[in-house]
This record gives C-alpha cells, structure tokens and sequence, in this order.
C-alpha cells in the first residue's frame, strides 16, 4: 500500500480523502486508527451508539483498500462452529456410507480385528482433513490470498466464550484447530470489531484492540455527510434538516435518531419534494427519525418550537 | 522506552486507566510512528492504544492534557528564574556600572570559598551515620552546581537536578497534603539548600546584601518550582490511592450512614461489583451452553434417508434465568438501603434481566419502568420521591403487591422484599406472605437493622421470617454483594 510508508500526516490525510470518495466522511480521529492500526497491525474495536457508521467503517476501508470485505455477525449463541470452522459431518458421514464396501474390499485379507485396525491406521486421517472443513468467516480471512476487511459486527451480541476463541486470531492473526493444527494468515487481515456496549467486553479482548469511538456527529460533519449521501437535496433544507436533528439529540428520548435515520429522512424529504421543514410535515415522518411510539408522543408538542429554530439555522 | 511516556503510563495507572505492559509497548511504537511534535495527532492516536471505555477516555484525556501541559508550565518556571536574574542583572549593571564586573568576580571568589566550606562541613557531617553520609555526598557535590545554576540562570541544570533530587527523595510515594512541605524541603536539600544557604548567609556577614538577596531571590523561585512540581506529583498519586483507602471503608460502612458525597464513588463501587458478579456467572453459564452430539434424535430424524447419518442433531439445554421481583420499602430509613438494592440488581441486567422492583412505603406501586426509562440512577430518587414519605403500612403494601403479580409469581420467581418490618402497629398479613412463599422459588427478606432488635417495639419480624425461605440483615455492600452472589449461585 501505497500511503502507509509516507509522513504519518500525510497518509492520515490521504485515507480521509479517500474514504470521502467512498461517501464515507469521518474525522482525523477515525482516519489516524486506520492508519494506527495498519502500522501496527492492531484490530479497531468500534465502539458508539447504534447508526453512527460504524459498520459502514469496515465498508468504507475494504472499498478504500480494494480488499473483500468479510462478515460475520454475531448473536448470542455463536459458537466456533458457525464462526470459526466446522467439520462437515453430512458430508463425512455420507462418504463412510458410500467408502462402505470399498472398505470392505480393502480389509478383506485382513485377518481378524487387530490387523484390520493396523491396515486402517495407514490410510490417515482422511476423514479430518481440510476437504471435510467448513471453513467460516473467520478462517476464511485467514486462508484468503489477497489482504481482506474482516468485520466482526455487533461483538457484545456474542457469549463470553467467543471472546475467547477471538483472542487468538486477534493477537496473532492464526486459529488452532486441534485435528489440523495452526491456521496462519497469509496476508493479516484488517480487523474491525463493532460493539453497541450492550455488554462490556474483557480486558483481554480489548487489550489486543484499538479503541476507537465514534460519537453522534457535530453539525458540521453531520451536514458533510448528508450531503455526501443525499446530494440532490438542497443546500437550504440540509441545514433544516441537520439543525433540527441534532436539537433533537439534547431531547430526554428513549433512542436518539443516528446518522443512518438522517440520512433517512433525508431521503424521505427528497423523496417529498419537500422545499422547506414545516410542523404538518415534521409530524407525519417523525417516525423516520424516532423509533419509539413514546418518544413521539413526548416529542409531538415540542415539534412547532424545533421547527422554528431548526428555520433560523438556514439563515 | 523514552521516560516521558513511562511517567504518563504511571500517571494513567494512577488516574484508574489500567495500562498493560503490551498498551505500553503499543504506544511505544504509535510515538515512535508519529512524534511528540503533533499534540493532536498524538493525543488522538494515544487514546486509541491506551485508553478503552469511555470513562478511561475521559481520564485519559484528562491527564494527557494534565501531562503535556505541566511540561509547558515547567518551560514557564523555568523560564521566570532566567528572565528575572536577567533582569537583576540588567539593573545591576544599569545602577552601578564599572562596580559590577568586581561585583560578579568577588562572587565567583566568594562562591569557590564556600564551595569549599561548604566541602569542609560536608566531610564534618560524614562522621555521622553512613546513609547521611552518602546524602550528603551526593547533596555535595549538586550544591557546587546548584549554586552555579542558580548564578548563571541554567534551567535545563535546574530541572534535570530537580527530577533527580525528586527521584531520590521518592517523591512518588506522597500521599497526603500534609507531606507537602516535607518532601519539598527533602527536595530541596538534595540539591543542596545547605551550601545556598550557608553562601547566603555568608554574603550575609560580608556585609554584600545585594548579591545576598539576589542569590536568596533566585532560591525562593526554585522553591516555587519545587512546591509545584511536588503538589502536581500529589494530584497524581494521592487521587488514585485515596480513592482506594476510601473504597475500602465504604464497602464496610452501613449503607444507611453513607453521606450524599459518596454516592457516586459507591454507584461506581456497585457497578464493579456487579460487573464481577456477571462475568462469574456468564462463566458458569458456558458449561451449560455447550452441545454434544445427540444420538438418539440424529437417528431418528435420519430414518427419513434410509438410516445414513445425514443430518446432525445436537443436544442443548436452555438457559434458566431467574425472575426477580423486588419489594422495597422506601420509607426514610430504609430507603437508602432500597437505594443500593436496586442499584445492584439494575446493574446486573445482563444475568438478570427480568427484574420487576415495586416500591412503598403506605401504598405499593411498580416501578420498573422508571428504571427502563431514566436508568437506575435517576430512577432511585423519583420512586422515593413518589412512594415515600408516608408511615409504612406492611399489610396495605402486601395486600397491593398480591393484586398486581401474584398470578405472575412462578416456581422459578424469587421474591425480595427488603424492608425493616416495622407496620406501625398495623396487621403486616403475613398469611399473604405465606402464600407468596408456596408458589415462588423462594422468598427473601432483607432487614437493615441488626438482628437483636428483631421483635422489639412494633417490628413484626418473628412474624414474618417463618413464611421466607430467607431472611438476612442486609446493611452494607459487602453483605449487599453476599446476598447478590447466593441468589445467582442457587438460580444457576
């Protein structure tokens, strides 16, 4: 890669303008951890409230590195099975059943049990070979040739035990499975894990990271993006749009309305033909922005007053 | 690794960022990377190696800026020495012209004779015990120079001798504010206060008040120095250590004497606790969790493709959480007990996350969507706020919490009802209570005062601990945690 042996200054400009062109706008904080974490081969915990980008990170940077980008969700119950590898047992079932008589024929001048099970022992370990493994997002990264995005999504979903299993391939960017032996990645993968903060993570989880949180974005970037995103509205309603949002977010609600739902609503007005935010129109796409029937209600009489203020900011 | 990241890291650990060897490394390599000349750029990528929640985020940034602003500040005391001798000099040399030059070389003259008194005294004292005697050796042979320093205004001398007497004063060690004045002094006699003085006092005699006052006008500002660098090292250390001191009393104190001051540090203590309970359970939970291979139901479900093992079933057991419904008696002085109770069982939403909490003190009322709402911290106060306040009425308040949940109250339910016993005389209807017990898992009753006086006056407790699986004093964290604890180890 080109940026990362120049000036630290210079490379961390080059990746935010690089993700610009992707549509992805973010702050020098975000860029220096893509950088950080590309010289120091550290994994990026990402950590914000839900719909501040944090999954479009990983998209942006696989988009900017011309790299696969690789997923893997995580909900509680996943285990290494579905995350890191499986064997397939259909498949290795299905092969006994039909080697069945080519077993037989190959054991038929054994004498006896003993010297069937010697004749057995020298034909391996076929059945545990990597013909029979399920390889899953993690040990896919690891085996690709060319440099992948591994996006580890919503890591607080996941049990405690998985943290675990993710330690490993964090740290030394290799998995261990016990019939194979050591996976090593060809080229290391750039790793981002994202967390809601629904559970707090372990220590030695985030030891191996860097940590990076994205807050909600100030107006100004918040206006940078829509615009990125929502081109064709005009300059006039963005900054409504953007004021009245972000008014929004210093209200007592259940769920602050993310970027995602911005941009949303933004889409909504454009979609309108809406010229100016008005209190009739505000209420009937409130739940573009609010996803709580409570918040709405408490909301409802507020609108005319965020309204007008959210007018003052075109001027 | 360069001394100036060593400090910080120090300085992390003390302000409860926990830094491990391996971060250190990290932001070894990140500074190395990147430089100190980009404050932003470098506070930004620090923060990512070292720093990983968001309360440490905050004290990071609160002591990088702390750390990298001091080291301005010291530029600055550094500087107030230099540009005020350059001044003295400047109206020296303005007042009397052609005496100066005399005036400096009789200094210089002087300053060799007490130099070497001062190396006189010294090998006096070295008599002595041999620890003075290494101290006053090394303080020997910084007091030539530190007289020399304080002459010729060298800063970089002054604080590098400066740093070094605080090293090995120990400086680090300071705890408490009333050390100040001692570690200065220390600091100060390391680098040699003995022979500024002796000079001075000599000048004194001399009948040279000027160059006296001169030379006492620049130790004084070295004095300064050394009061604020030993005041920052105490903001440092003793914030970390105090804290520690005072965390280890509250667990112990009774929850009902704990002063409004110390509720967020007890907020912060609970919610540790609490973390450390959750992950001991979520552990236990993992061995429960696992499958294995389910024979019988692999048969069965692969007759359908002639008895070929096709498809797999594994074997899993379902996850028992428990249920918990909260009783709280929020009258005055049970109330901060119910305080803490609640606090605890709010921050364990991850193992328990059906907790259903009542409070009352005449009437009952449920208040979980308070907590669902505003958050356990908000949440306290306003039921308090709400249900307190009125003499407490045990029978009214059962009879109540009988018509909301009992039809919810399963054989996996336990009841904790935390509350004194006392009813002002009126029935406490322990018959409902007996009801309660026989169709819950258990029912536990937590009374913050002491057991002695169980029975005494209008409390109803020989009354009421026959119908509870359970009923136990509850009055400080620490059996606060020990309740918690059992009633996780038992639901598992």
């Amino acid at each position: 890669m080109t940026f990362i042996d120049k000036d630290p200054a210079a490379a961390i400009d080059q990746i935010q303008k690089g993700f610009e062109k992707s549509g992805y706008i973010c702050d020098r904080h975000i860029a220096t951890s893509i950088y950080l974490s590309q010289k120091l081969d550290k994994p990026i915990l990402v950590e914000g409230p839900p719909g501040v980008g944090k999954t479009e990170l990983a998209k942006a940077t696989s988009e900017f590195l011309g790299a696969d980008l690789i997923r893997l969700q995580c909900y509680e119950g996943l285990d290494e099975s579905k995350a890191l590898y499986e064997w397939k047992y259909g498949k290795q079932l299905l092969y006994t059943q039909i080697l069945k008589e080519k077993l037989g024929d190959l054991l038929e001048d054994a004498q006896g049990l003993n010297a069937s099970m010697e004749k057995l022992h020298q034909f391996g370990d076929h059945f545990f070979s990597e013909q029979f493994l399920e390889a899953r997002p993690l040990l896919q990264a690891l085996k690709s040739e060319k440099q992948v995005v591994l996006l580890i999504d919503e890591i607080d979903k996941s049990d405690h035990e998985f943290e675990a299993y993710l330690l490993e391939i964090l740290s030394d960017y290799q998995i261990t499975v016990p019939e194979i032996g050591t996976v090593k990645a060809k080229t290391k993968p750039v790793v981002f894990l994202t967390s809601n903060n629904s559970r707090e993570m372990g220590d030695a989880l985030k030891r191996r990271c860097l940590h990076l949180y994205i807050p909600f974005p100030d107006s100004d970037r918040e206006r940078q993006i829509i615009q990125a995103r929502v081109p064709e509205l005009t300059e006039g309603l963005r900054n409504q749009l953007v004021s009245f949002v972000q008014q929004l977010r210093a209200q007592d609600l259940k769920k602050l309305p993310a970027v995602s739902e911005t941009i949303d609503w933004a889409r909504t007005l454009l979609l309108l033909h809406t010229e100016e935010l008005d209190t009739e129109l505000v209420r009937n796409t409130l739940n573009m922005l609010l996803k709580f029937e409570d918040d709405i209600d408490n909301i409802d009489s507020e609108v005319p007053k965020l309204v007008l203020e959210a007018r003052k900011a075109n001027r | 690794m360069d001394r100036p990241l060593a400090e910080f890291v120090d300085m992390l650990r003390y302000a409860d960022v926990p830094v491990s060897i391996g971060e250190v490394l990290d932001a070894g390599r990140t500074i190395e990377l990147l430089g100190y000349e980009d404050r932003g750029l470098l506070k930004a990528a620090l923060s990512q190696v070292m720093a990983k929640t968001m309360d440490e985020m905050e004290s990071f940034d609160k002591c990088f800026d702390e750390f990298f602003t001091s080291d301005v500040n010291l530029d600055l005391q550094e500087n107030n020495p230099g540009q005020l001798s350059e001044d003295e000099e400047e109206t020296d040399g303005s007042s009397p012209p052609p005496s100066s030059l005399d005036n400096l070389q009789d200094q210089d003259a002087r300053q060799e004779s007490g130099s070497g008194d001062g190396e006189g005294g010294g090998g006096g004292s070295q008599e002595g015990s041999p620890a003075e005697q290494s101290g006053q050796g090394g303080a020997d042979g910084e007091a030539q120079s530190l007289l020399e320093m304080l002459e010729q205004g060298d800063r970089t001398g002054l604080t590098l001798a400066m740093n070094a007497a605080a090293d090995s004063a120990n400086l680090s060690n300071i705890v408490l504010m009333t050390q100040r004045g001692l570690f200065s002094r220390r600091i100060m006699e390391e680098m040699g206060l003995n022979e500024v003085t002796q000079e001075i006092n000599q000048r004194r005699r001399n009948g040279n008040e000027d160059g006296a006052n001169d030379l006492s006008g620049r130790l004084d500002i070295l004095f300064d120095a050394v009061r604020d660098m030993v005041e920052r090292q105490l903001a440092l250390t003793a914030d970390g250590k105090s804290t520690q001191f005072r965390q280890d009393v509250l667990k112990k104190v009774k929850l009902s004497n704990v002063e409004t001051r110390d509720f967020r540090l007890m907020r912060e203590m609970v919610r540790r606790m609490a973390k450390r309970l959750t992950d001991m359970n979520s552990r236990v939970k993992k061995v429960k969790n696992r499958g294995h291979l389910d024979i019988r139901k692999t048969m069965r479900r692969n007759v359908a493709y002639d008895g070929i093992l096709f498809e797999t079933h594994w074997k899993q057991k379902e996850k028992d959480r428990p249920k918990v419904l909260a009783v709280c008696d929020v009258s005055g002085s049970v109330a901060s007990v119910a305080r803490f109770l609640l606090l605890f069982l709010y921050s364990m939403n991850e193992v328990l996350p059906k907790v259903r909490s009542f409070a009352f003190s005449g009437t009952l009322g449920e208040i979980t969507d308070m907590f669902d709402r505003y958050g356990p911290e908000e949440a306290v106060p306003m039921a308090i706020e709400k249900f307190g306040g009125r003499s407490t009425d045990y029978g009214r308040a059962m009879e109540d919490f009988k018509d909301l949940v009992f039809d919810e109250i399963d054989n996996r339910t336990t009841v904790i009802i935390l509350g004194d016993g006392r009813s002002n005389g009126s029935d406490p209807r322990s018959d409902i209570l007996k009801e309660i017990k026989t169709r819950a898992k258990r029912v536990i009753w937590l009374n913050p005062e002491r057991k002695s006086v169980w029975g005494t006056g209008d409390s109803e407790m020989p009354r009421i601990t026959p119908y509870c699986t359970k009923a136990e004093v509850c009055n400080s964290l620490v059996k606060l945690e020990l309740v918690i604890r059992d009633l996780l180890k038992t639901s598992s």
